[in-house]
């Protein structure tokens, strides 16, 4: 068999039947190829609390924040703390100059 | 559940746990800091600003008063116990347990009036504007307190007349 016999290559291809297309194949592979290129579609109500969580997840931002609770913690604690020693102190030189039954 | 809520329930807890500790650690190591002092009278001198040749007129004059202090609280006490001997078990007010309570009231107002007497001294020894204050201060605390209670039963009984 000679491979350049074109006679005999055209014979051959015109011999294979190829199936018809469906009906609008083309449009319906296009659709798919956008569909499939297309950014997922969000849930609603979801996406602020995974932007939250990624926010929360960044060092940086939970230094930063666990820094500033402890911060506001300690400076709230020290000015309360401050208010109850001297109210202890205002109770203990009371209890010596007018005891209980003396009130 | 959904893993961004169990992120953010769970930074939240870490959140109001750093919070909490931060605050009973501070708010504990300033009492322990603060109350640390023997000195009876630590807060007249921070609360009043006093100099120390004031305070020291002040301790003199504290320390004469301790003992008519604690003389007039055991009076009291002796009264009290009298009180409670002549008014025993019964269901009726004697006139002997009348009298002791009359007593009990009088020696309660002698100590008030010595109680005024040396908060009037102390006042004395204080800068003007401070005395005043110290003085105010030491009345709202010892006799309103009285005031409080009787204001409160005649408020009760008013409110009570006014009822059908």
């Amino acid at each position: 068999m000679n491979p350049d016999d074109t006679k005999l290559s055209t014979l051959l291809r015109k011999s294979r039947v190829s199936p018809p297309l469906p009906p609008r194949f083309q449009e319906k592979v296009w659709r798919r190829i956008e569909d499939a290129e297309a950014p997922a579609p969000s849930v609603p109500g979801l996406s602020w609390l995974d932007a939250l969580a990624a926010l929360v997840l960044r060092p940086r931002f939970a230094y930063a924040t666990v820094t500033a609770l402890a911060l506001a913690g300690i400076l709230l604690g020290v000015y309360q703390g401050a208010q109850t020693a001297k109210q202890n102190e205002q109770a203990r030189y009371l209890a010596l100059v007018a005891p209980n039954p003396l009130r | 559940m959904n893993r961004s809520l169990v992120i953010l329930l769970g930074a939240l807890a870490l959140g109001a746990a750093v919070f909490a500790g931060s605050y009973f650690a501070g708010q504990r190591a300033c009492v322990a800091g603060l109350t640390r002092s023997a000195d009876d009278l630590s807060w007249l001198r921070e609360e009043f600003h006093l100099s120390d040749t004031e305070m020291a007129h002040i301790r003199q004059l504290h320390e004469g008063y301790m003992p008519q202090c604690a003389k007039m609280c055991a009076l009291l006490a002796a009264k009290k116990t009298e009180v409670q001997a002549a008014l025993g078990d019964g269901t009726n007010v004697t006139s002997e347990a009348q009298e002791k309570m009359t007593e009990l009231g009088e020696l309660r107002a002698q100590c008030q009036a010595q109680m005024l007497r040396h908060f009037i001294a102390v006042s004395q020894a204080m800068p003007p504007e401070q005395g005043q204050r110290y003085l105010a201060e030491m009345k709202r605390l010892t006799l309103g307190f009285h005031e409080e209670i009787e204001q409160s039963m005649s408020d009760s009984a008013g409110h009570e007349h006014h009822q059908p």
